[in-house]
């Protein structure tokens, strides 16, 4: 419950700060009951569970576009950080490692490449879009070169279990990203670090003059970006029981889009975690419905473009800075 | 008039099948058992490109001759293998009967493979295989040896002769396909043609400017070279473009396998005379018959024919169904091919 605000000549619904999810809820629930219409298995629970599988690597990789886009910021290299975490994941098994330490060495590899990324755009002062648009080349070039494009595959079961398994029905990826959604919108929403983000993201010059540690900050989310990067690819090596340099290929527009579907404005300075959560489910649903129901791979890019316009126009109407 | 026909019609047809139920052959013909219905998924490497589309015409056609059949073909439109494995997962889900793929990385798919043996559908692979352990039959388009023997046999055809000197442009000297065939072209040489020299195996490390390079430079080592080889699909058109800049048309032949929309600018202009590849429709066509035979248990393991129907019989070896119909295109057939 909102209180009403001193204004009370203001209708309810301007004080209502939560228009954009609301609707995009709205759009989520309208799907899944048009679709158990037009096909009622797909709004089983089996079929969502199995489906949910792909979802996870992109929902994990949402938290912390989340908080790159409130600064401002853009990372366009996690799919290539993926990459490399899961080649130096599988190097580090293939010589004779834990699955388990290896995959600590891939999160620390992305880890490392999150912290790259945070000191050349906030030390050097590169603009992140050109900053991740080289290294979105360079780390991928790097899994390439070390793995030679070699697949590496024969994970034991007890580490395939991390992308496969369930927990009291629920996927163990699905209760790992579920942990950390609630951490990510806590630390946003409630800490020091979180309000700091969105003041980064409106002005960065007072901030760096109201005493904020801008630069530490920004080098924190880009390397949790990385982190959670590296999370995310032990979880798709497990999975996939393969760990190879092509991997999270063109993941990062699907990240992007489903943080700013989900209301966070790409300039900067606004954006929640329960938006992006909404906006990772109606990618997640509406994709999966159209491959359900069409069985049409290239129907999928249409609709992701439609989804990223509608997104946009949904953000002017519900953005009260251009009322 | 018309009743007269359609009597006759059906009396042949009645005697047709009174024949085949004669016979000692066993009865193996692909049907689909009346009042139920199949749903074969048909997942090719990459969607959208001609080879893979003509492939899928030809599955649907089997569709339709076969009635109570659905084709579902889709695929990944960027080849990426994770995309393939999402989508026999969520065919797993839905539940189709046979899934046949041709997969575009083996070890991504493997996982998502086996969970949908676990739910009891029928995995087999077209194209290209992956481990036996994931599937059931592969339906594999031809053998090294085929492929082999067939480039050969039309070069000679081409050369008009039966001895001279040829050479080989591969793709890397380690390439696995391309040494099988070449082991299987030195066989069938020395077999039929023992006055056929191969001089040269060169590699054009899947470069049509090295091949082109590689070409020329071999008609220079060796003024008398009456044949190349191009056996990769890089090989053959950088392999056809030196022989015709260097106007040796006719003089010195080429073929080597390759899709005919690639080569026809070739074929047509006199440079290179025979185009070897398989009927991809037809492939289309075998899996969805083999799919179906899989299903419903016509088609087990330790078989060593399957009756493809209107295709003829086709052997089994082990778990494989051989297409065995190599093509060779040629000017007078390639445009009837668009792919």
């Amino acid at each position: 419950m909102k209180s009403s605000g001193p204004n009370t000549n203001e209708s309810w619904w301007r004080q209502y700060n939560y228009w954009h999810e609301t609707v995009l809820a709205m759009l989520i629930v309208g799907l899944l009951l048009s679709a158990s219409v037009l096909s009622p298995s797909f709004t089983t629970v089996k079929t969502q569970v199995g489906l949910s599988s792909d979802m996870w690597e992109l929902a994990l990789l949402a938290l912390p576009m989340t908080l790159i886009i409130i600064t401002a910021g853009i990372d366009l290299s996690i799919g290539s950080i993926m990459a490399l975490s899961a080649v130096v994941l599988g190097m580090t098994f293939e010589a004779g490692a834990n699955p388990w330490v290896a995959a600590m060495c891939g999160i620390m590899a992305g880890t490392a490449c999150g912290v790259f990324n945070g000191l050349t755009v906030a030390k050097l002062k590169v603009h992140p879009l050109i900053v991740t648009l080289a290294t979105l080349a360079a780390f991928r070039g790097i899994a390439e070169g070390i793995s030679l494009g070699r697949p590496i595959s024969g994970f034991p079961a007890s580490f395939t279990e991390l992308g496969t398994g369930t927990f009291g029905g629920v996927p163990i990826p699905g209760l790992i990203f579920g942990v950390l959604a609630l951490l990510f919108a806590i630390a946003l929403a409630r800490t020091p670090f979180g309000l700091s983000i969105y003041a980064i993201g409106h002005n960065p010059l007072a901030s760096r003059y109201s005493g904020l540690p801008v630069a530490r900050i920004t080098v924190a989310v880009y390397a949790l970006a990385g982190t959670v990067a590296g999370l995310a690819a032990a979880i798709y090596v497990a999975r996939r029981n393969t760990a190879k340099a092509d991997i999270g290929t063109g993941l990062e527009l699907d990240v992007i889009t489903a943080v700013v579907l989900g209301g966070t404005s790409i300039f900067g300075g606004s954006g929640r975690i329960l938006g992006t959560l909404l906006g990772v489910l109606a990618i997640h649903q509406t994709r999966k419905f159209v491959g359900w129901y069409w069985d049409r791979e290239e129907l999928n890019f249409i609709v992701v473009g439609v989804l990223l316009i509608a997104a946009v126009l949904l953000n002017r109407l519900f953005d009260k800075k251009t009322k | 008039m018309r009743y007269l026909l359609a009597l006759c019609a059906v009396s042949v047809l009645a005697l047709v099948s009174g024949c085949g139920g004669d016979s000692e052959a066993p009865k193996t013909t692909v049907t689909v058992k009346e009042g139920s219905s199949i749903t074969i998924a048909l997942l090719p490497k990459k969607k959208g490109i001609a080879y893979f589309t003509s492939c899928a015409e030809g599955a649907e056609e089997a569709a339709k001759a076969l009635g109570n059949v659905t084709v579902i073909y889709d695929g990944p439109t960027d080849g990426s293998p994770e995309k393939a494995a999402s989508m026999i997962e969520k065919w797993t889900l839905k539940g189709v009967d046979v899934i046949a793929v041709s997969p575009n990385d083996p070890s991504v798919l493997a996982p998502a493979m086996k969970a949908a043996q676990a739910k009891g559908i029928k995995i087999i692979t077209w194209d290209a295989d992956a481990a036996p352990d994931t599937r059931s039959f592969f339906i594999n388009q031809a053998t090294s040896q085929q492929i082999g023997e067939a480039m050969v046999d039309a070069l000679i055809k081409d050369m008009g002769s039966v001895e001279g000197q040829v050479a080989i442009v591969t793709a890397t000297l380690t390439a696995a396909n391309q040494n099988a065939w070449i082991d299987a072209m030195k066989a069938r040489l020395a077999d039929k043609y023992p006055k056929v020299e191969l001089v040269a195996i060169k590699p054009c490390n899947e470069d049509q400017k090295i091949a082109f390079q590689v070409a020329q430079d071999l008609m220079k080592a060796y003024p008398d070279l009456k044949g190349i080889f191009g056996i990769s699909s890089v090989a053959f058109p950088g392999a056809a473009e030196a022989i015709k800049q260097a106007g040796k048309s006719g003089q010195v032949q080429i073929t080597g396998l390759s899709t005919p929309n690639a080569m026809k600018n070739y074929v047509k202009d006199g440079t290179v005379k025979s185009v070897v590849l398989w009927n991809t429709k037809q492939l289309g066509f075998l899996t969805v018959l083999v799919a179906i035979a899989v299903k419903d248990g016509t088609l087990k393991a330790g078989a060593t024919e399957f009756d493809a129907g209107t295709l003829g019989k086709k052997p089994v070896v082990g778990d494989q169904v051989l297409l065995n119909n190599l093509l060779i295109f040629t000017k007078d057939n390639i445009d009837q091919f668009d792919f």
